[in-house]
């Protein structure tokens, strides 16, 4: 009985699904990033491999390559740079979010809105400024002057990508 | 790291949700048609107290106003 019980474990443990994260033969090559940008409608890269990915941290701007340290960086509302495999260079500005490193090359970008540079229009951000500034410098609450202050933040950021 | 929106009492949520509605009105307008109504929210809520229904409130009000007595007591 003893082998029937020696044959049940090893078919349960063949069985087990391996959990998604956990990578099996095909690991990421040792000279390539393995990125997932994700907004919460919308998948940009899915576990692609890119050469280098630099982003805007609150600690400052980075570039993220293969083997970097695992860290986890809060970013700015700002450009992220995705240069790829092929050697296409991809621009997206974001609204904010975090980005985190992990062990074995593996980058994860979350974002909430995050477009390409050509998707936005200069005259609407214009307009949204000088709107943001009025109320920053007006006599609202200090709730409004705060979020006031927050879009001008993201707004010239997104006015210096533009240019 | 201080952070203005912090020392005035607005959560990271609503940074968050801030930024995202700026960058979705600076849109070209073909675009910012779809992503507004992404911005949408219409949450209501109720407490419920022994078994009893409380009265119907809105999300966004709610936070507000909690934003607003909190504001300057964090840091």
């Amino acid at each position: 009985m003893n082998s029937l019980k020696v044959a049940r474990m090893a078919l349960r443990a063949a069985a087990r699904p391996q959990p998604a994260l956990r990578r099996g033969y095909a690991d990421v090559a040792p000279d390539k990033l393995r990125l997932s940008l994700a907004l919460p409608h919308q998948t940009i890269y899915k576990s692609q491999d890119v050469v280098q990915v630099n982003i805007a941290a609150e600690s400052g701007e980075m570039g993220i390559l293969a083997q970097h340290v695992p860290s986890i960086e809060q970013l700015k509302p700002g450009l992220v740079e995705v240069i790829e495999e092929a050697g296409g260079n991809k621009q997206f500005f974001l609204s904010g979010g975090f980005a985190t490193v992990q062990p074995g090359s593996v980058l994860s970008i979350n974002a909430v809105e995050g477009y390409p540079l050509e998707d936005f229009s200069a005259e609407n951000v214009r307009n949204q400024i000088s709107e943001a500034q009025k109320i920053a410098g007006g006599s609202g609450s200090e709730q409004d002057k705060a979020e006031a202050n927050i879009e001008l933040e993201v707004l010239e950021s997104l006015q210096a990508a533009l240019k | 790291m201080a952070f203005a929106w912090k020392a005035a009492g607005i959560t990271y949520n609503r940074y968050l949700a801030v930024a995202a509605r700026v960058v979705r009105r600076s849109l070209k307008d073909d675009k910012r048609l779809q992503a507004e109504r992404r911005g949408e929210m219409d949450l209501r809520f109720a407490k419920w107290e022994g078994g009893k229904q409380g009265e119907n409130k809105s999300l966004a009000d709610a936070n507000q106003a909690d934003m607003a007595a909190h504001a300057g007591q964090s840091q």
